[in-house]
């Protein structure tokens, strides 16, 4: 029993040091380049320190491609919501009711795009494109972007609707309800949550995609293919005040996200406990009347 | 079908077909297809239309130059038939010349030369490993974090886990660029204690050896390993692994026979998902080469298409990519034994 418990002693000892060298790992090279931001050096260094300042800040502010891909990328990333969600909401719906033998197959070919590199979503785009004159541009990126992230949208869409109880649905059809209104009263707001999820999804996807981008954009140039193409032309700190942005905020979103749950954690424990309270009152009121009036105290089920 | 055309009627069940069936055609199936075509013919310009042209050419000037001469009438005639005979043949072949006729054929998935097939397979062998390293490293990561943490700690590690995975790839590889670069970090530190010396340039070149791809692609993909066997992971009851401890199972026989059978479909999606992103990373080798040169297969598509201007070899080779990411994702469900339903979670 104690060369066991020595035995996990040690594991946990192990695993812990793997844990920090596995964290250190992955922060070290995004502090490493947070800090060449503050940097006076003329190229992207903590090495060669010029001293701290903040001029990398005001000519980000200036860089007028970086600006226009910044607005490219949004309208880009908008697109993409438009159209990626009601083709995998559309998708969702049919696979989650169809009952076929082919539904395997439209599955798989509605899942494909997810498991297809990105570059080959991007070549396929603009050689099917090229039929009919369209060249690479922001349009071909929204389009060829939404191949896959509806697959992701349908996803999220179907694990909701395979939670959804019907009962409901049926219910109002029964009542009369015709097809439109059920749809718009209950199975839309039911959906509702998802939804936001998946238009957050579909932005960062879109925002931060690049493989598919790069072979869609043509002349054009979003965020990150700028970045792309700074790397062969001209690197300067610029890029990293860009870094510094972006972890900044994915710092502040994912510790409010942590907090907001941690917060909503506590609320339901909070509820709990003082239904737990009540229950406990209720049931020393009806103690105190008499164990004939027992009945009257609704005993409340042990979680909420 | 039925059970669709009840719950919403006619009208949005049409509206959800018809979207499904816009979806996979337009930004699916289609394009796919139309890459094959593209991928199985070619235009040959070939030197032996230009010689054709030349010869017909100097027999038109010859005969022009007789006609001018003094001739009997039928002999005149007969050379003008052969000067609008000539011309004739000389515009048919110039339309050619300039817009060859398209030849099917395998011939630009054969003519791949040597030095692209090396590319290509090295490319493979080198997303398997980069795929096989993530899975070694993950798997403990991802179990910590499902089963051996405190709910606390563990929403920390996910938080810790989150940052890296959202922060943009282009972004995450330039931070390995700064730490290999030539007075980069790890070269600065060698100088310091004494290893390298920057006056005599003999700092390593880590970002000419292909390695430091690999350093980045793996540091770049890894979370995608992570996530999925976490999920799967999560879904493990906890008493499982009591029940084998107390059985007397050592650690490495309760992973093996417990926790790993538990977590194949995450490990399948892990590896799939790795395999496709490094095999097909145009960004990563791009980065660490700082776009100068880097022989990814990746990019040497990219210059099929926007320096050779080659666009049937182009698709030929991306082709050939979508098929070793297909053989591949074929080879997980069967190693895992996992079906396609399980995969994309």
């Amino acid at each position: 029993m104690s060369a066991q418990s020595s035995e996990n002693r040690v594991a946990q000892a192990i695993l812990n040091g793997y844990l920090a060298v596995f964290f250190l790992y992955m922060f070290a090279p995004l502090i490493v380049m947070s800090l060449a931001a503050f940097n006076a050096y003329d190229y992207p260094s903590v090495t060669q320190w010029r001293g701290w300042t903040l001029k990398w800040f005001s000519a980000l502010a200036e860089d007028d491609r970086i600006l226009i891909g910044l607005q490219n990328t949004v309208v880009v990333a908008l697109g993409v919501i438009v159209i990626s969600l009601p083709l995998g909401l559309a998708g969702a719906f049919i696979l989650t009711r169809l009952q076929s033998r082919w539904t395997g197959l439209l599955y798989a070919a509605l899942v494909s795009p997810i498991l297809t590199p990105g570059i080959i979503l991007g070549i396929s785009t603009l050689i099917f494109w090229r039929n009919f004159d369209v060249p690479g541009g922001l349009f071909l990126t929204v389009l060829a972007q939404s191949s896959f992230i509806a697959s992701y949208s349908m996803l999220l869409f179907m694990a909701r609707l395979q939670r959804q109880d019907r009962v409901l649905e049926e219910a109002a059809l029964d009542l009369g309800g015709s097809n439109l209104l059920v749809f718009r009263r209950i199975t839309l707001p039911f959906l509702y949550p998802t939804i936001a999820t998946a238009s957050v999804i579909a932005f960062l996807q879109s925002i931060e995609n690049y493989n598919t981008t790069v072979f869609a954009i043509g002349g054009d140039w979003t965020l990150v293919t700028e970045i792309g193409s700074r790397f062969r032309f001209g690197l300067s700190p610029v890029i990293n005040v860009i870094g510094v942005i972006f972890v900044v905020l994915t710092v502040v979103a994912a510790t409010l996200y942590a907090y907001y749950r941690e917060r909503e954690r506590k609320r339901v424990l909070a509820i709990e406990l003082e239904l737990r309270a009540m229950d406990r009152q209720a049931r020393l009121a009806a103690k105190r009347r008499g164990p004939e009036a027992d009945e009257t105290a609704v005993p409340l089920p042990a979680r909420a | 079908m039925n059970e669709l055309l009840r719950s919403y009627g006619r009208g949005l069940t049409g509206l959800f077909v018809g979207l499904t069936i816009v979806w996979l055609a337009v930004l699916v199936i289609v394009p796919q297809a139309m890459m094959l075509e593209q991928s199985l013919w070619s235009k040959e310009r070939g030197s032996e239309i230009s010689l054709r042209i030349d010869r017909a050419y100097t027999e038109l000037e010859t005969a022009k130059f007789d006609l001018a001469g003094d001739l009997a009438p039928d002999k005149k005639a007969e050379l003008e038939d052969a000067v609008s005979r000539l011309e004739a043949e000389i515009a048919e072949l110039e339309a050619q010349e300039q817009d060859p006729p398209k030849v099917y054929g395998l011939q630009n998935y054969t003519k791949m030369s040597g030095l692209h097939f090396n590319i290509f397979v090295k490319t493979i062998a080198y997303a398997a490993l980069v795929t096989l390293l993530a899975l070694v490293v993950c798997y403990p990561i991802a179990y910590a974090v499902a089963h051996l943490s405190t709910p606390r700690k563990a929403a920390l590690l996910l938080l810790g886990l989150t940052i890296p995975y959202a922060i943009n790839e282009l972004l995450r590889v330039y931070a390995w660029l700064m730490i290999l670069d030539y007075q980069g970090v790890i070269n600065s530190f060698l100088a310091a204690i004494g290893f390298v010396s920057f006056e005599a340039k003999t700092w390593v070149p880590f970002l000419e050896y292909s390695g430091s791809v690999f350093v980045a692609m793996i540091y770049a993909y890894i979370l995608f390993m992570v996530f999925p066997i976490y999920n799967t992971l999560e879904t493990l009851d906890r008493n499982q692994i009591e029940a084998a401890k107390d059985l007397g199972g050592s650690i490495w026989l309760t992973h093996r026979r417990v926790v790993i059978p538990h977590a194949k479909p995450g490990i399948a999606v892990g590896c799939i998902m790795t395999f496709m992103l490094s095999a097909g990373s145009y960004a990563v080798p791009q980065i660490m080469t700082r776009g100068k040169s880097g022989d990814w297969f990746s990019q040497l598509i990219y210059r099929q298409f926007f320096e050779s201007f080659n666009w049937n070899v182009g698709a030929a080779y991306s082709f050939t990519l979508l098929i070793a990411c297909i053989v591949f994702i074929f080879l997980m469900m069967a190693i895992f034994k996992v079906g396609i339903r399980d995969i994309a979670k």
